[in-house]
């Protein structure tokens, strides 16, 4: 038989965070199965629990006064159903038990609020006169399927006490932390490295127990003088090693050295949970996940952040417009798409644009003078007019033209209203 | 140490062009494209990381490889290597900013990382490099699965490059009469300078026979 306890915030602290945190450790100090209802209510799962708590007047009273003792009261209700059990947790004193297959005759008199209706809902059963369960109860089930479709049959049988949804099971969240206090300080580098890399093999030895992977790493350095020095890692793809991990953490303390004498160390991991996939035997070769993060790391170190990446086209039609986005190889195989380019003529792009002077004949380009290219203009052609985010605080104008200088240099130049840019070359 | 397979080209592989000369490129071994501006290297570099990163048309191996594109003069321009038909998702882009050093110390880190079927160091102009460092680099890839291939402007003589690959400027290709009205393409053609390989012979060429006429277009 199914026995359902309702833990219900007595005060205004159903808005807070940290008082359905500190209910939810209450509950699952009592119960195993626990459900987070949201705004300052949960149930567990009180079936079975005699062996342990005694009987169930008896749990009631326990989770009354273990959730005042967290310093958040509730009221306490058990019964057969959610309803019934939300029901003697409203109504009841401070703890409320309902006798089993009595919430039939219980929830006849308990409010319709309880049943966390709509506004149109609420409005349209308040104008057919009902206040309470039982009148809804006392309605013919055909003719309320015939006014409120299914939802009304089912609000029907909630309102019964026949609750067949079994309890969503809340879990508290993983964390994957560790910390490690330096006894005397550290002064330099190397015995933090050497501890944090301390920290991150058992972080990566219990994500591995739990068969997960970690795609960020934070960590904290407390100095001297209540100061911090803290920062975070985001590998290329989820790690679960160990020495890699300390190796990219070595990487980022050596860019960016704690200023101070260091007393403590915590590394957090943001876990993340990866499938296994198999490789394709045909498959062209990846770099190792290990690797390339190591890689990765290095390269932003020699180039910046904002050097490195997967090119992204962006929705511009801004000449140029190009972004970088992170670069991430599949890990599982994906089959090849089909080649659909064709012999391109590739433009290498000039960036900044290099300032020119050009000279004109009839509105034509007919001389270059840059830093790249000099020379007379023996054909071209243009302008080929563009403009765009006018709308915007960036608007942009450009007239482009196609030439070729006397030595055969093709280049692309770019007029934007005020002067003359050497776009690219092409090659 | 990769082992070549001789197989039958798929469907539609252009054996005695374009196919042909980009199957050329050996893994695991260093190579050049040498030649002035306006002469295709970048396009015939665009065509090879295409045919990388999308397609199974190289002879039989599936899925699509790697690319790492060193950019020493930030000069890629990914709408053009879209269009070539380059998988962009494929593609890891070093801009280094006009910095040899910096060029030549992000194709070391890579070229230590395998798993890459690529790594295009593109110098243009800021090559080319010295002797010792190409030495260092085809040391690197050396008995791996990655193809090195070297984009600048002059080949250095004493390089280590097991194919070099010189491209020249024929013509442009206007459309209309005078005045032209757009810029329509431009026909290189492509040699091999130096070859320490043995599979120009494959293609069916013969000595002095080692060149390629292509046309691009825009």
């Amino acid at each position: 038989m199914t026995r359902i306890a309702c833990v219900l915030t007595t005060t205004g602290a159903a808005t807070e965070p940290s008082a359905q945190s500190a209910l939810l450790e209450v509950a699952l100090a009592h119960s195993p199965r626990v459900e987070d209802a949201g705004a300052g209510r949960l149930y567990l799962d009180a079936s079975g629990l005699q062996g342990l708590f005694g009987d169930e007047p008896r749990l009631a009273a326990r989770l009354h006064r273990a959730a005042a003792a967290a310093g958040w009261p509730a009221r306490v209700g058990i019964a057969g159903s959610r309803l019934a059990a939300l029901a003697a947790a409203h109504m009841g004193p401070g703890a409320t038990v309902v006798e089993p297959d009595g919430d039939a005759a219980y929830l006849a008199v308990a409010p319709l609020s309880l049943l966390d209706l709509s506004e149109e809902l609420t409005a349209r059963l308040s104008r057919w006169g009902l206040r309470t369960l039982g009148e809804l109860v006392s309605l013919p089930t055909a003719g309320l399927f015939e006014r409120l479709g299914g939802e009304g049959v089912w609000l029907q049988r909630l309102a019964r006490g026949d609750d067949p949804r079994p309890l969503a099971s809340w879990k508290p969240a993983l964390l994957f932390e560790e910390s490690a206090e330096c006894e005397w300080g550290a002064e330099t580098l190397a015995p933090v490295v050497e501890r944090l890399g301390e920290l991150a093999a058992r972080v990566c030895e219990r994500l591995g127990e739990r068969g997960l992977a970690a795609d960020g790493f934070e960590w904290v350095c407390r100095l001297d003088g209540a100061r911090v020095h803290d920062g975070a890692l985001a590998p290329a793809v989820p790690m679960t090693d160990g020495a890699a991990v300390a190796g990219l953490l070595r990487l980022a303390l050596e860019a960016r050295p704690p200023r101070g004498i260091v007393r403590a160390l915590t590394l957090r991991a943001r876990p993340v949970r990866i499938t296994a996939t198999q490789e394709s035997l045909t498959d062209r070769s990846r770099p190792s996940p290990r690797l390339l993060a190591a890689t990765l790391n290095r390269l932003v170190a020699l180039v910046g952040a904002d050097g490195i990446g997967a090119p992204a086209l962006l929705d511009s039609h801004r000449p140029d417009a190009v972004g970088l986005g992170a670069y991430a190889p599949p890990l599982s195989f994906s089959p090849p798409s089909p080649l659909r380019g064709d012999r391109i003529l590739a433009l290498r792009r000039l960036r900044p644009p290099a300032p020119a002077a050009v000279t004109l004949a009839s509105g034509r380009p007919v001389a270059l003078r840059s830093s790249r290219l000099a020379g007379r203009i023996v054909a071209g052609v243009g302008p080929w007019r563009s403009s765009g985010e006018w709308w915007s605080q960036h608007p942009w104008l450009q007239d482009e033209w196609d030439v070729e200088l006397a030595d055969g240099t093709l280049c692309r130049l770019a007029h934007d209203g005020s002067a003359w840019h050497l776009a690219g070359i092409y090659d | 140490m990769a082992i070549p397979i001789e197989s039958s080209p798929p469907p539609g592989w252009d054996r005695e062009g374009i196919d042909g000369l980009l199957g050329l490129f050996p893994p695991g071994r260093l190579s050049e494209i040498v030649g002035p501006r306006s002469s295709g290297g970048s396009s015939l570099l665009l065509a090879l990381i295409a045919r990388i990163t999308t397609s199974d048309s190289g002879g039989g191996s599936g899925g699509g490889g790697q690319v790492a594109f060193v950019d020493g003069m930030d000069a890629l321009d990914p709408a053009s290597a879209a269009s070539a038909g380059v998988d962009l998702s494929a593609l890891l882009w070093v801009k280094c900013g006009g910095r040899l050093r910096t060029a030549l110390s992000a194709a070391d880190l890579l070229a230590r990382c395998p798993g890459f079927s690529l790594i295009v160091l593109d110098l243009d102009e800021l090559g080319p490099i010295p002797a010792s460092a190409q030495m260092r680099l085809q040391r690197a890839v050396e008995g791996g699965d990655t193809a090195l291939v070297v984009r600048s402007a002059r080949h250095r003589e004493g390089s280590p490059a097991s194919l070099v690959v010189a491209t020249r400027r024929l013509a442009p290709r206007w459309m209309g009469l005078r005045p032209l009205t757009r810029l329509a393409g431009l026909r290189t053609e492509v040699s091999i300078a130096r070859s320490r390989l043995h599979t120009l012979s494959c293609l069916g060429r013969g000595q002095g026979e080692e060149s390629w006429t292509l046309d691009w277009t825009l």
